[in-house]
């Protein structure tokens, strides 16, 4: 129960310093762009000027699937940048100004304190990635074409993994160290270095997170999971369950220090 | 006159939603601005740069401007 009193205390923080609120229309924001600016491509080039005299540009005809791939295209970077940015101060914020002493000189165990936390922020993540795709999905059909219902939930919960693993690791370089600033650096530091050793050892890694993305096209095309994206989901679960573990420990041997 | 073509063209319906978030914003990061105590700089330059820069201001006011306290 007193789990549930601290990731009370975290939500109504949340609610206080707004975030409940921008989170979630940036979210929107970056998953309507894509869909919306390339419907109105042809509009948007003839209102800056149009193409020169005979030139002629063939756009191609969008499916579905590849407005869906934009959106999370876009939440890979931008929405990557933003969940690192919105927890870096989780904890470190409160290491430095003291709040955190104040918390755990009650006899709060540092489990419930850091996992409070990371659902807090999970769900916060979460709920706004859902609204924005559900805001694109509606885009989609309304300007490129049907997608079914089915799609978009197993997009939303395999690609719903890749973000609480960001989540997570952000939250294991809050216990890390003390400046917020330092723990988003960090944060996006590792997911480059990720998807760099991804893309270099393609073929040995098939169950890497960072290619949840690919495999989600291919589930979009093909509209059965791949084998590869069950594992890939499963070596993300394992990761954020490792972070998380790794957390506490962190947290556990450096809070008195310094 | 070619603006006004392409604006009374635009289906309203896809396009209000954009305006609408952009609104909300604007608004959250200015009332929050009035209730807090103090921000990261002075207040006046975060006034500016909520309601010149379109959607990035007030993100950034909501990310660097804010106290946590």
């Amino acid at each position: 129960m007193q789990w549930l009193t601290l990731l009370q205390k975290e939500m109504t923080e949340n609610v206080r310093n707004v975030k409940w609120i921008w989170v979630p229309l940036i979210m929107i924001l970056i998953a309507i762009m894509d869909p919306l600016s390339n419907y109105y491509l042809p509009q948007i080039i003839d209102a800056a000027g149009g193409m020169p005299e005979g030139a002629e540009i063939q756009l191609p005809d969008y499916q579905p699937s590849d407005i869906v791939m934009m959106s999370l295209g876009q939440f890979s970077s931008i929405g990557v940048l933003i969940i690192a940015l919105m927890t870096m101060g989780t904890i470190s914020g409160e290491r430095k100004s003291g709040v955190s002493e104040l918390i755990l000189v009650k006899p709060v165990s540092y489990v419930n304190y850091i996992s409070s936390k990371w659902t807090a922020a999970v769900l916060l993540t979460l709920v706004s990635f859902s609204l924005g795709m559900v805001a694109s999905w509606y885009y989609i059909n309304l300007l490129f074409g049907e997608l079914s219902f089915g799609a978009l939930m197993q997009v939303l919960f395999f690609y719903g993994l890749w973000l609480m693993l960001v989540v997570s690791l952000s939250i294991f370089y809050n216990t890390l160290c003390r400046t917020p600033g330092l723990v988003a650096f960090l944060t996006i530091a590792t997911i480059v270095l990720m998807n760099l050793v991804t893309t270099i050892f393609s073929h040995l890694l098939d169950w890497s997170p960072n290619k949840i993305a690919n495999y989600i096209q291919q589930l979009l095309i093909s509209g059965s999971v791949p084998s590869e994206l069950i594992g890939a989901a499963i070596v993300t679960i394992v990761m954020s369950a490792v972070l998380l573990i790794a957390s506490v420990y962190t947290f556990k041997t450096k809070d008195m220090a310094a | 006159m070619e603006v006004i073509s392409i604006l009374s063209e635009m289906d309203w319906a896809v396009v209000a939603p954009l305006l609408v978030i952009q609104a909300i914003l604007l608004i959250v990061a200015i009332i929050d601005l009035i209730r807090v105590d103090n921000t990261h700089g002075p207040k006046w330059m975060w006034t500016l740069i909520i309601v010149f820069i379109n959607i990035v201001g007030p993100i950034v006011y909501f990310i660097f401007g804010r106290r946590q306290e």
